[in-house]
Formats: structure tokens, C-alpha cells, sequence
């Protein structure tokens, strides 16, 4: 008996020649022709014309409404309740992506329209690249938008002033503080410099709690610092853009000086700080042990969740003297809420951020999720959101850190700070962040 | 349908004296097989669906990945410009991101893979038996396997976390308060601790792999080693480390790919983006793609793949090499 059949069907040349097939086929694919259109079918320049304001005529259909904002579900479920009464027959579905994924894989079904007939995006990077794939339905025209602060409106338009998107959450992103550790520490006004910052930690060094808790261990979070730290430092409102632009670098002068005040701050955070994560940071912050957490206003409401019972406020180190001090803290205004350009849906959709816009629901969501709004006439009742409410007028700069519309040049210039904190040389750190710059300049 | 096996096999009267087929005699290698050799074309239907899956699921996307590594696309625009080896040019001059990335891996892969393959064959050796506490050691040792990468990540940073962690607490209740670590924010070392989280994840499953191999040693040879007087160093030498040949290669192989692709581990522990000392490959491709560089990243993925195959190649040839010594 033989087992020759195990061998008769395909022989060595046959699998050659298979192969040199399947490598022709990938060279030729390799060679494609640029210009092959993908997605959505609308460029920008489709959006020349702004759509007239919707009117007042209810609207019907399924909608979908695409976000990142999973821990915002119940109270959106809510709203989407409300707004089907207003609207009988319009429903919405929320399509929520995790916002690791949302950037590469739900945008990817945004462009072909087969979510998101309303959506969100991020500012920075995100909004930028959308607007110039020609996502947004341009809102203008709208009405609804005119409810929004200006200042905090800017956020959501494109090069040309195009109004694409409305900003919806304000955020604070600089570091909130126990009032009760504070009075303790015999400190009744938040310091006006950066001599007087450091005497705070001092004293509350020697109260035997953590100054201030930084997470250095989740580059995200670590990050949040720095606006606060660069705002007054930096010699132009757009210097972090300039950084990436190529106008300015991370071995200027003003930035020396940042990473060398961030060096002064070694002995007033946690100890091995480069390794700690936020969640551990907000227990010691919910518990007393540390008197400033310093992420942002996004972190309130987690803290009364674990069961903090202290009044909160917000502090952002002033690191000039107090007659050079531009501005008192960090904003951001983002969850950029847009109408999706390829949607065969957008009345409904212009109705429903219309919906959003309202200040009866911007009070529901404000309050249900704990966050500040761009809105008008929002009225706040949690306890944190009103206690924070005198910073919607003060004189706070927008983020800095998102003008970097590169993500690894952004990483790359704060993990220079995360570094000179952790110990090293600012002059090194400096140096070796700037390397990475001038690579992504050129990418 | 009958698919007569017989139809695929020689017929005696094809056989000569010499055992072997007319046509092979001949040198006519090439030759349709008669009809009755020809296998039944139903048969090509049987690998169709594998075949499809194939296709579609890693084929079609290599094509594209190189269709798109040749481009700027960004991943949103309609349009891309085609430029050439540029992206490849930039990833090998630079880079120093992709640099960096490509020696955490291989640090990564290093460790993971020396500590992995003895520790699971260390395991193996001492639990080869089937007694009722071996059996339960290995299901204590594969437990880890079958959780979900997340779920490591969120344990492990937990025993890392330097103020709260369990690692540091032990430390700390024992004395050796000078081994306290900053674990995953001391950028010299970082790596190496998520190495030994890995090593953690998938010592158990690469000691069954080993388990199986020994089990198949024949003991004949165990004990005819014995009786020609050898230790018991000599019997894991000269008889057991060749004989898992098969075995090691498959944990290698495997640990090597598993050290390229722990991706979720890595961004569990250390947050997305991760921070430069624990930033892979892996981890520096998903970055190109957020930060909406498609053709880019693209390109770091063919060069990944490369790396992949060219390393799983040299350790091959290194085992083999080590065990044809033995």
C-alpha cells in the first residue's frame, strides 16, 4: 500500500507559482493610483453653503447619536425620552465608543454615515481632522447656536469661522483642592504666585498630607498640569502651537523655566509620583490625605462618590508674580456636538441639538452628570457645579495643551515635564523632547 | 457522493520492481495524473470556507496595509498622495519613537521569552505526572490564562501601584522599605515589570505545551540512560531537552509573537497613550493610527510584520541549532 495520494494534489512548483501570483497581486495593489476616494462621499468644499435655521416643525425618524460618553447614558437616555415626547415618532439611539476607539473606529463609520447622524468629537487634533474630512454640517445659520457663550463657542470653528460644531461640556482642567485642609493649614485665599504656591505646600507638607496628588503614572491625566503651569509662563496665547509649528521650541527659555518649576515641585507630590495612576490618587484625595488632586473639574464628582464630604474648589498654580499674572486658571470646552454632513437625516438631527441646546435640558444634563456647560442660562444645582460656578466668569485660558494637533509631539513635550518631576535635568529632558519635535515637524 | 480514496492512491500495476511508479521513473513529474488518480473536484470545495475566511480577514487586509503604507492617507480625507518608500525611509532614519518602541519590544521580548520558556519547563518537569496534586498545581499555574488581558492589567496595577500596590506593601511590612519601587513610572525598569506580568499571564498555558511534549518521551530511554550510569542533570540534557524539541520550538514561536502583540496588557497598565519606556510596537502603531497617520502606521505595520517573521526565524534556527548539539 502506498500513500502517494498525500502528495499527488499540489506539487512544489504549482505552490510556487501560487505564490508568485499572490505576490503579483499584492505588487500590483501596492501600485494603486492616489486620488481613490474612501467613506463619505462630501469633501469641504461641499460644505460651502450653511443651511438655513430649522424651524419650529417637529421632526420624526430614528436618529443616531454618536459619543464616547458612556458614564452620561442614563441621563441621555433621559433627555432622548423627553425629546420623543416633544417629537412623537423620532427616536435616537446612542452608538457610545470608548474614546480609545472612537478616534480610529467609530469616526470610520461617522464618514460613511452609518452612525452619527448627530455627533460628537473632541477638541484638538480630533476636531480638526474631522473638519477637514468634511464631517460637519456647518451650523451657522443655526439659531440654537447663539445660546452658547461666545468665548466658548470659538472652540467648534474651522479656519474660515465656520461655526461646524458647538462645544457643550466646560471643563476646568487644573487641579481641584480640599477647603477643609486648606483653612486647617491657616491658608484663607488661594496664593497669587509662585512663592506663594510653594509656601502652601510647604505648610501643607507639615500638616502631614500629601500637597498634591499627581498622576504621573497615566500620561492623559499627568498632562492636565501642564496648562495650568504653562498659561502664565508662555510668552503667546498659541506658544504650544508655535511649538508645533515650528516658531517655538522646548528649549526656549520660558519652557526651561516651566520644567524648572516643575522641579521645585518634587518634594510636594506623592511619593514615587511617575508611577501612580488617578483612581489611587482620587481615594487619597476623597479621604484627606492629599489637599490638591491635580487633573481637573471632570474629577468632582468621582470624589463624592467615594464618599468625600468636603467642600471642593478649584486652584491653578500661578507660576509668575501676581502683576504678571494673565490669567487665574484652565478651561476647555469640548464633546463638540456637530451634525453629520452625510446624513440623510439632518433636519432631525438640527432639531435635536437644537433639543440639547435648551437651557431646561442643558440644566438636566449639567446636573445629572456633574459637569459645567458653554450654555447660557443653564441652571446649576449640584453642590460642586455651584460652588464652581464664579470660575465661568473669571479670566481662565482654553487648554493650551490642545493646541498640539500632533499626538506624539504633544506626549513628547509633556513627558519632559513628567520626566524633570521624576527627576531628571530639565536642560535634558528638554533636549530630548525637542529631538522628537523637530521629527514630527517633519512628518 | 462517494469519493473513492482508492481513486487517489497507485494501482499495483503501476509499481515496479523498484517500488516506484512509472511516471516518477520516468522523470515525468508533471504529467496530469490519469482520471482515475485526479482527486474528485468536490474535494475543492471542503477548504473554501477556510480559504474565505483567509481572504477576508488577513489576506484582503495586507494588501491594503501595503496599498496603504505607500501613502499619506490620514485616515478622514477623501484623497492621498502616493509617496513612494518615504514612509519607510522615515521609520529607518527618523524615527526615534518607532526606535524606541522596536527596543522596548525586543527587551520585552528578551525577558519574556528566556523566562517563560524555563519557567514553564521547569513547571512542566516537576509536574509531568498525573497525580492528583500535579493535576491541581497545573490548574492553579493555567488559571491566569484564561482571564482576559484587561483583567490582568487592572490586577497587576494594582500590586504596582506605588502608594497603595500590594508589591510595596509587602515590602514595606517586611523591611525592605529600600526596594520600594515607583514599578511602572521608573522609566529604566518599567518594561521588565510588565515583562513579568506576561510571564505571569502565560507560563501556565505554555507549561501544558511542555506537559504534552514530556508525556510522549518514551521512558525506555529514561532508564536505559540510567542504567548507562548518567545523572540526573545528564538525563535532562542528553534526553529530555531534545526530546521537548518540538515542544520548545512551538513555545518560542509563540511566546515570541504573544511578546510582539501584547498589546492590551501594555495599554491596560500603562494608560493610552502609554509613556515612552513602555511604548511597543504594537502600542506605536495604534498611536499612528490616532493620531491619523493611516499610511504611516501602515507602513510601521509592514515593518512589524518583518520584524515578527525575522526574529521567529532566528530562534527557530537558534533551538534547533541548541538542540541538535544536545
Amino acid at each position: 500500500m502506498t500513500h502517494q495520494h498525500n502528495k499527488a494534489v499540489f506539487d512544489r512548483r504549482q505552490i510556487l507559482r501560487g505564490a508568485a501570483i499572490l505576490g503579483a497581486g499584492a505588487a500590483a495593489a501596492a501600485c494603486a493610483g492616489p486620488g481613490t476616494v474612501r467613506g463619505g462621499s462630501r469633501g469641504p468644499a461641499s460644505q460651502a453653503s450653511a443651511p438655513a435655521p430649522i424651524g419650529t416643525a417637529k421632526v420624526s425618524g430614528d436618529l443616531s447619536f454618536a459619543h464616547w460618553r458612556a458614564e452620561d447614558k442614563a441621563v441621555f437616555d433621559k433627555i432622548i425620552g423627553d425629546f420623543a415626547k416633544a417629537n412623537p415618532g423620532a427616536t435616537v439611539r446612542q452608538d457610545i465608543s470608548p474614546s480609545n476607539d472612537y478616534q480610529s473606529t467609530a469616526l470610520q463609520k461617522i464618514k460613511g454615515g452609518a452612525i452619527g447622524d448627530a455627533f460628537t468629537a473632541f477638541r484638538g487634533a480630533q476636531f480638526v481632522d474631522m473638519a477637514k474630512a468634511g464631517l460637519f454640517l456647518d451650523l451657522s445659520a443655526q439659531t440654537f447656536a447663539d445660546s452658547y457663550l461666545p468665548k466658548m463657542a470659538r472652540g467648534g470653528k474651522d479656519v474660515n469661522g465656520r461655526q461646524l460644531g458647538l462645544p457643550y461640556q466646560l471643563v476646568f482642567n487644573m487641579p481641584i483642592f480640599n477647603v477643609d485642609l486648606f483653612e486647617k493649614a491657616g491658608v484663607s485665599e488661594t496664593p497669587r504666585d509662585w512663592d506663594g504656591f510653594l509656601d502652601l505646600c510647604e505648610r501643607l507638607k507639615g500638616r502631614g498630607v500629601v500637597p498634591l496628588a499627581w498622576p504621573g503614572g497615566e500620561p492623559a491625566n499627568a498632562g492636565q498640569l501642564f496648562n495650568s503651569m504653562v498659561m502664565n509662563n508662555q510668552p503667546s496665547d498659541t506658544s504650544c502651537a508655535d511649538i508645533e509649528s515650528g516658531k517655538a521650541n522646548v528649549t526656549d527659555d520660558w519652557f526651561l523655566a516651566t520644567l524648572r518649576q516643575y522641579a521645585q515641585l518634587r518634594p510636594y507630590v506623592e511619593p514615587n509620583a511617575t508611577g501612580t495612576a488617578s483612581e489611587p490618587l482620587q481615594q487619597m484625595f476623597a479621604t484627606g490625605k492629599a489637599a490638591m488632586l491635580a487633573t481637573g473639574s471632570f474629577h468632582m464628582s468621582p470624589i463624592r462618590k467615594l464618599g468625600a464630604k468636603f467642600p471642593i474648589d478649584l486652584i491653578a498654580p500661578i507660576t509668575v508674580a501676581a502683576d504678571n499674572a494673565k490669567y487665574v486658571g484652565i478651561h476647555n470646552a469640548t464633546f463638540i456636538l456637530g451634525v453629520n454632513a452625510a446624513s440623510k437625516k439632518q433636519e432631525a438631527a438640527l432639531r435635536f441639538l437644537d433639543f440639547l441646546s435648551t437651557p431646561e435640558v442643558a440644566s438636566v444634563y449639567a446636573n445629572g452628570t456633574g459637569q459645567h456647560l458653554t450654555l447660557t442660562g443653564v441652571e446649576y444645582t449640584n453642590r460642586d457645579l455651584k460652588a464652581t460656578e464664579p470660575w465661568l466668569t473669571k479670566n481662565t485660558l482654553l487648554a493650551p495643551r490642545f493646541q498640539f494637533n500632533d499626538l506624539d509631539l504633544r506626549a513628547a513635550v509633556e513627558n519632559a515635564c513628567t520626566e524633570v518631576l521624576g527627576g531628571k535635568e530639565p536642560e535634558q529632558a528638554a533636549e530630548a523632547a525637542q529631538r522628537i519635535v523637530a521629527q514630527r515637524r517633519r512628518s | 457522493m462517494t469519493l473513492t480514496p482508492q481513486a487517489t492512491q497507485t494501482r499495483p500495476d503501476e509499481v515496479d520492481q523498484t517500488g516506484r511508479a512509472p511516471r516518477a521513473r520516468a522523470g515525468l513529474g508533471r504529467r496530469r495524473p490519469s482520471r482515475i488518480n485526479r482527486p474528485h473536484p468536490a474535494l475543492f470545495l471542503f477548504p473554501l470556507p477556510a480559504l474565505a475566511l483567509y481572504i477576508v480577514f488577513f489576506a484582503m487586509p495586507t494588501f491594503e496595509a501595503v496599498r496603504y503604507a505607500i501613502t499619506d492617507w490620514d485616515g478622514f480625507s477623501p484623497d492621498y498622495n502616493n509617496v513612494g518608500l518615504s514612509n519607510f525611509t522615515t521609520i529607518a532614519t527618523a524615527d526615534n519613537l518607532f526606535r524606541n518602541a522596536l527596543f522596548n519590544n525586543i527587551k520585552f521580548m528578551l525577558v519574556v521569552v528566556v523566562f517563560q520558556t524555563l519557567l514553564s519547563l521547569v513547571l512542566a518537569v516537576f509536574l509531568v505526572k498525573n497525580t492528583r496534586s500535579s493535576v491541581f498545581l497545573r490548574s492553579v499555574y493555567f488559571f491566569p490564562t484564561i482571564l482576559s488581558s484587561v483583567s490582568v492589567a487592572f490586577i497587576w496595577k494594582f500590586v504596582y501601584d506605588p502608594n497603595y500596590g500590594l508589591a510595596n506593601t509587602v515590602l514595606g511590612a517586611v523591611g525592605l522599605d529600600g526596594l520600594q519601587s515607583a514599578f511602572l513610572g521608573d522609566d529604566s525598569k518599567a518594561i521588565y515589570f510588565v515583562a513579568a506580568t506576561q510571564v505571569w499571564f502565560h507560563v501556565g498555558q505554555m507549561m501544558v505545551i511542555y506537559v504534552a511534549g514530556l508525556q510522549q518521551i518514551p521512558a525506555e530511554l529514561y532508564e536505559s540512560a540510567e542504567v548507562d550510569g548518567a545523572t540526573r542533570w545528564q538525563l535532562f540534557r542528553h534526553v529530555t531537552w531534545p526530546m521537548v524539541a518540538p515542544a520548545t520550538a512551538i513555545v518560542i514561536a509563540y511566546t515570541t509573537v504573544q511578546s510582539f502583540k501584547a498589546f492590551d496588557l501594555i495599554l491596560g497598565l500603562g494608560g493610552n497613550p502609554p509613556k515612552p519606556s513602555l511604548d511597543i510596537l504594537s502600542t506605536r502603531i495604534y498611536a499612528g493610527f490616532a493620531n491619523s497617520e493611516f499610511g504611516y502606521a501602515a507602513a510601521e505595520s509592514i515593518v512589524f510584520m518583518f520584524v515578527i517573521a525575522l526574529v521567529t526565524w532566528l530562534q527557530r534556527r537558534a533551538v534547533r541549532v541548541s538542540q541538535g548539539s544536545a
